[in-house]
């Protein structure tokens, strides 16, 4: 307030260097008008969407501004990618999760982190009639769904063999084929 | 009066926004005055996505991912408030009908097209089926309808339908990337959107559904608004508001504002609303 009539009148902004600020004079709150270059916020304390960091080292040692980390598996057209603060990975895509999109979602499986060509992360599909309560997940990394008894297969679609009777919905059966009139 | 809150003169302005922040410059004819670009608003623990502006009561809406919220404020100062808070996850688009005092916006985490009152009341999902991306958002008061854009990478589309969720249909799905911004020229009832994928600036014509290039090798159009013959589209890459003629075909200006980073959504404030008969009120 210039109008006060002592040396303190105008005081610098408590924000880092070049930048402005004003005074909201409801709640004589000082909010920084003009940060640095990918930072925002009242102190300038704030990554720019689609970054994170702690620019002031609020919590903890200063931690400048970097792009989200999230694997690979954001989409740059999306906005609020990550967390400003922590860069944990809100919106995740190629059916992975994570903090950093790191791991296949429920029901898929996979790789999240390959680079090979092809799809990182693989529906699991299990097969509703061989698996366990019809669950729709397996494995994350291998893929195998959980079979009911004597069902065989990744996906669970298969019986043993010597089994049959897949249909049951309970597992399948022995052949019981008597081993005298039978080829094999 | 707060500084941080900035009262606006009259005249059509352009309205954007950047970080946590609300710009605002004047337009003088179809010119910026660049050098009287100020600040409307600062919001600076959020993040600003879409902006619109009803011409009746000379409010500004805005969705913030942050909160995630939709607000509004005056144009001539005043307080923030707080119209939507509950059940957001991704507000990015949103729109005013001025007619019928009613509010649209897009969610992209929720998948869903929505609408409510302007001071958020009544609030109903209009859609919550075959979106993916859903961003830009535009209404078309005159004739009681909806426009939006879906960036879905496998399959974009620009969508309309009646405001009250009925007659949906897919307006456009050939020729798409990433649609970011969309708006409507209610004048001559030209449809435009801004494609970050194709790096093109179309118009359509949305009685005889007649698509047009209008500029080609822009950079990354986010956010697009009308304003008589000329668009106005902000871009990441450029970091800029650039102006297109739709007559000539030709980018006719650039604004950089003096900090450097993304721009988001952007509207004009005109001084008069386009005169519109409304139904409803009989």
């Amino acid at each position: 307030d210039a109008t006060q009539g002592t040396a303190n009148d105008c005081q610098p902004c408590p924000c880092p260097a070049g930048a402005t600020c004003a005074i909201v004079p409801s709640t004589r709150e000082v909010v920084c008008t003009n940060c640095p270059t990918g930072t925002t916020g009242k102190r300038c304390e704030l990554c720019d969407d689609g970054h994170f960091g702690d620019p002031l080292g609020q919590n903890g040692p200063v931690r400048s501004c970097h792009k989200c980390v999230c694997s690979g598996n954001i989409d740059l057209n999306a906005v609020g990618n990550c967390n400003r603060e922590t860069g944990e990975c809100l919106k995740c895509v190629n059916d992975t999760e994570g903090f950093f999109c790191d791991r296949c979602k429920e029901g898929f499986y996979g790789n999240a982190l390959s680079t090979a060509p092809g799809k990182r992360c693989k529906s699991c599909s299990c097969s509703p009639l061989g698996t366990v309560d019809r669950q729709t997940g397996c494995s994350q990394v291998t893929g195998q769904c959980e079979c009911l008894p004597n069902v065989a297969e990744r996906d669970c679609s298969a019986c043993q063999p010597g089994h049959f009777n897949l249909q049951s919905g309970n597992g399948c059966e022995r052949c019981n084929c008597n081993p005298i009139g039978s080829t094999n | 009066p707060r500084p941080d809150v900035h009262p606006v003169s009259l005249g059509t302005h352009l309205v954007f926004a950047q970080s946590g922040k609300i710009e605002h410059v004047p337009l003088d004819g179809y010119k910026l005055k660049t050098e009287e670009a100020r600040p409307l608003l600062h919001i600076p623990d959020r993040v600003v996505i879409a902006v619109a502006y009803d011409c009746v009561e000379r409010m500004v809406y805005w969705t913030d991912i942050t909160g995630p919220a939709i607000s509004k404020a005056s144009l001539s100062g005043g307080d923030i408030i707080p119209l939507v808070t509950k059940e957001l996850r991704s507000p990015e688009g949103i729109a005013v009908d001025h007619v019928a005092r009613l509010l649209f916006w897009t969610d992209s985490m929720r998948d869903t097209i929505e609408v409510s009152k302007l001071d958020g009341s009544q609030r109903l999902v209009l859609f919550d089926t075959d979106l993916v991306n859903p961003r830009p958002i535009v209404t078309n008061p005159a004739y009681g309808r909806i426009y939006w854009a879906d960036w879905d990478r496998d399959g974009p589309k620009i969508e309309m339908s009646h405001m009250d969720g009925t007659e949906r249909s897919v307006l456009v799905d050939k020729d798409l990337g990433l649609p970011n911004g969309l708006t409507l020229d209610a004048d001559n009832q030209q449809l435009c959107w801004a494609d970050a994928g194709t790096q093109r600036v179309e118009c359509m014509d949305l009685h005889r559904r007649l698509r047009r290039n209008i500029v080609e090798g822009v950079q990354y159009p986010f956010a697009l608004v009308s304003f008589g013959k000329n668009l106005y589209y902000t871009d990441w890459k450029r970091e800029a508001v650039v102006g297109v003629d739709r007559h000539t075909q030709t980018e006719t200006e650039e604004f950089l504002p003096q900090k450097r980073s993304r721009l988001y959504g952007i509207t004009t404030t005109p001084t008069q609303c386009p005169q519109v008969f409304n139904y409803c009120s009989n």
